[in-house]
């Protein structure tokens, strides 16, 4: 029978003969790899619980329809202030695709609790893949639903009487303004579930922001109508510069009136400060939650 | 897949322990001072010294709070020791976590199946993140959905499975990379009997083909069943540490466990000796047998007597031979003996002679049954060292 072996000085002398390194026969595990599997995850998950797709597009859609039907005529007036013929709707779906990202992108972070409060999250981590990756994969699962769900609005508001006037190619870029303007708002949930562990507080920090953001911004009606302090506001609000860059391709004008952009020619004089703010905003917020994540997962004794 | 194939033990040759040779002594799992001291002050462990070799089915003992959840976590890279050095499958912990992570497979005490995907897609899960070779998924799959006896209820989401399903998918799913190493956190906690044997069997059999493989438990049951090598860990320390064999030994022989009349009106409702009063005790033939017992040159002061229950119980190395002459004498002193009976002693008995200090009073069940209350409430009289 081994006498226990619990003097440290011959373990430590020995090791180099006795232990020998034990390494399981495997495919290795690229980056993207990993990515993938990940998002094959979270996608098997979101058609398994179409409640979650659902919900978060249910409020934006009562919004499009009140909003039109409620405030349509009047402001009609205010957006087309004089000349022009845009009609509420086509006003209004750029905002609502963005609503629908702010919807979306909520449910980032519950999924992240979730994971933890069943101890999937855990299992995740003694898994020999990137956590990078782990992140990676999850996060374009969402994006790649935000998509499809703004894919959806678009379709239902062309439907409602909306004009997409770029087309097809806007219609596209639109997608893209979502996906990039989601991906801080992603971020914020996760770092919310990081810091709280817990759904409500979540679901409750996501949420309370969302309607402030909307409308103290560009979403419902144009900022020239708006008081002078809401402008001020909208001009540090995310969710302008994403319905401005929406916009701007609903409409083919440039739309934004918080910067003063004439560099560019047309609609990019809206697109390009736009776009630039909302990826200034996904570093600074991505770099936050990768931060807190890795945080998290690291093995320090918390 | 370890590439041992005969029924090779490493512990046969750990008497000569600076010279075994490169691969008949190594080690699966070698710790030296090991130490987690939590952020808010906790010791979950101090100085915890391990040498697991390849091979070995090693059992890690303790009570709840013991500190053996939080030493798993630190071998399987969850959480990064204090000080100390740990080495796995021959990986230092500090510089190649990932290593070690590909190297072993975990199930936690907590079930980690994601209950929206069904059995084959957690197993496909696991599959690609432990870069199982694709050509070899399928086939894998299959063999370990039969093994735990899922394969009917592979396509079927596993939010309407029974704990026991889960827990059994939980194991597969650590096993999809067929691990030389295999960390198990209290498998079988909460567990119906039959669900609690048939993970068992499973457990041998993956040892049996050569996984080494390292439980912690609180069911002493469990551990003298599968274990060859315990470690009883109290307080965050390694107290003894032993085949069952031998950690029995240390009980100081049989016991035997005698029950004597008392006229029914012994007030037993609660079931608890200790608490009757020291003036109703001088009648209790439970006092005067263990009286008979100590007085008695029998067992020539090697016995322990404790009373029990319903009467005694002597653990002595001459338990067998000189039973029959205290039965004798017993009756000589006026007492009816109603049952009597000769054990080896349990690991029930080691466990509460380590954590009292002295030798065990009556120990029933099939084990401490997972609450921390147990060993307190048959603590000795004198206090022991406990905490």
């Amino acid at each position: 029978m081994s006498t226990p072996t619990e003097t440290a000085e011959t373990a430590e002398t020995e090791r180099g003969e006795r232990t020998t390194e034990r390494e399981v026969r495997r495919s290795s595990n690229s980056f993207l790899g990993d990515v993938w599997v990940n998002f094959k995850r979270w996608n098997i998950k979101a058609v398994r619980n179409p409640f979650v797709l659902v919900t978060s597009l249910v409020q934006p859609i009562i919004f499009l329809i009140l909003f039109t039907q409620v405030f349509g005529a009047v402001a009609t007036n205010a957006i087309n202030a004089g000349a022009g013929s845009i009609s509420y709707e086509t006003f209004l779906v750029p905002a609502i695709a963005i609503q629908v990202a702010l919807a979306a992108a909520v449910t980032s972070g519950v999924g992240l609790v979730n994971d933890i409060e069943e101890d999937v999250f855990e299992k995740i981590l003694v898994m020999p893949m990137n956590r990078g990756a782990v992140f990676a994969g999850k996060s374009a699962a969402e994006i790649l639903r935000i998509v499809v769900q703004i894919a959806i609005i678009l379709g239902l508001g062309v439907l409602l009487g909306a004009e997409i006037a770029t087309g097809i190619l806007g219609a596209i870029g639109i997608m893209l303004v979502g996906l990039l303007f989601s991906i801080w708002f992603l971020a914020y949930s996760n770092i919310l579930a990081v810091l709280t562990k817990d759904q409500e507080s979540t679901i409750i920090g996501a949420n309370l922001l969302q309607f402030p953001l909307l409308f103290l911004s560009s979403a419902f009606l144009p900022l020239g109508s708006l008081p002078n302090w809401i402008r001020v506001v909208a001009a540090f609000n995310p969710v302008t510069y994403g319905v401005d860059g929406a916009r701007a391709l609903m409409l083919d004008q440039d739309v934004m009136t918080v910067l003063d952009v004439t560099a560019f020619t047309g609609i990019w004089n809206t697109l390009v400060p736009a776009l630039l703010v909302l990826a200034v905003l996904d570093l600074a917020f991505g770099g936050i939650a990768v931060f807190l994540l890795t945080r998290a997962t690291s093995s320090d004794a918390k | 897949m370890s590439r041992r194939t005969n029924g090779y033990r490493p512990d046969e040759a750990a008497g000569a322990e600076g010279t075994v040779g490169a691969d008949e002594g190594a080690l699966s799992i070698e710790t030296a001072g090991l130490r987690l001291t939590y952020s808010d002050g906790t010791e979950a462990v101090r100085d915890v010294s391990l040498s697991v070799p390849e091979g070995e089915f090693f059992g890690f003992l303790g009570p709840n709070g013991a500190g053996k959840t939080t030493a798993i976590k630190v071998l399987a890279t969850l959480l990064k020791p204090t000080d100390g050095s740990v080495f796995v499958n021959g990986f230092d912990a500090e510089s190649e976590p990932r290593k070690i992570r590909e190297s072993i497979g975990y199930m936690a005490q907590e079930i980690g199946v994601d209950e929206e995907l069904t059995a084959r897609e957690n197993l496909q899960f696991a599959c690609t993140a432990y870069g199982v070779p694709r050509s070899e998924r399928a086939e894998r799959i299959e063999g370990l959905l039969d093994l735990v006896d899922l394969a009917e209820v592979a396509d079927q989401r596993s939010e309407g499975f029974s704990g026991g399903m889960q827990k059994r998918l939980d194991a597969a799913t650590a096993l999809v990379h067929r691990p030389p190493l295999v960390f198990l956190d209290e498998p079988t906690t909460g567990l119906d009997p039959k669900a609690r044997t048939r993970l068992w069997e499973y457990f041998r059999e993956i040892n049996e083909e050569g996984t080494t493989i390292f439980l912690t438990t609180q069911y002493l049951e469990e551990a003298d069943q599968l274990c060859e090598r315990i470690s009883v860990i109290l307080d965050g320390e390694i107290v003894a540490t032993g085949s069952p064999t031998e950690l029995k030994q240390q009980v100081g022989g049989e016991i035997l466990d005698i029950d004597v009349e008392t006229d029914g009106n012994d007030g037993d409702t609660d079931g608890d000796a200790d608490e009757r009063s020291g003036d109703e005790t001088e009648a209790d033939p439970r006092e005067q047998a263990a009286a008979v017992a100590r007085d008695s040159d029998l067992f020539e002061d090697e016995a322990t007597v404790e009373r029990s229950e319903d009467g005694i119980s002597v653990t002595s190395q001459r338990a067998r031979s000189r039973g029959t002459d205290l039965l004798v004498a017993l009756r000589d002193a006026g007492l009816t003996v109603t049952g009597f009976n000769v054990r080896a002693p349990t690991l029930d008995d080691v466990f509460l002679a380590i954590t009292d200090g002295e030798a065990p009073e009556t120990v029933q069940g099939d084990g401490l049954s997972g609450k921390d209350e147990a060993p307190e409430a048959r603590t000795a009289p004198d206090g022991g060292q406990r905490r």
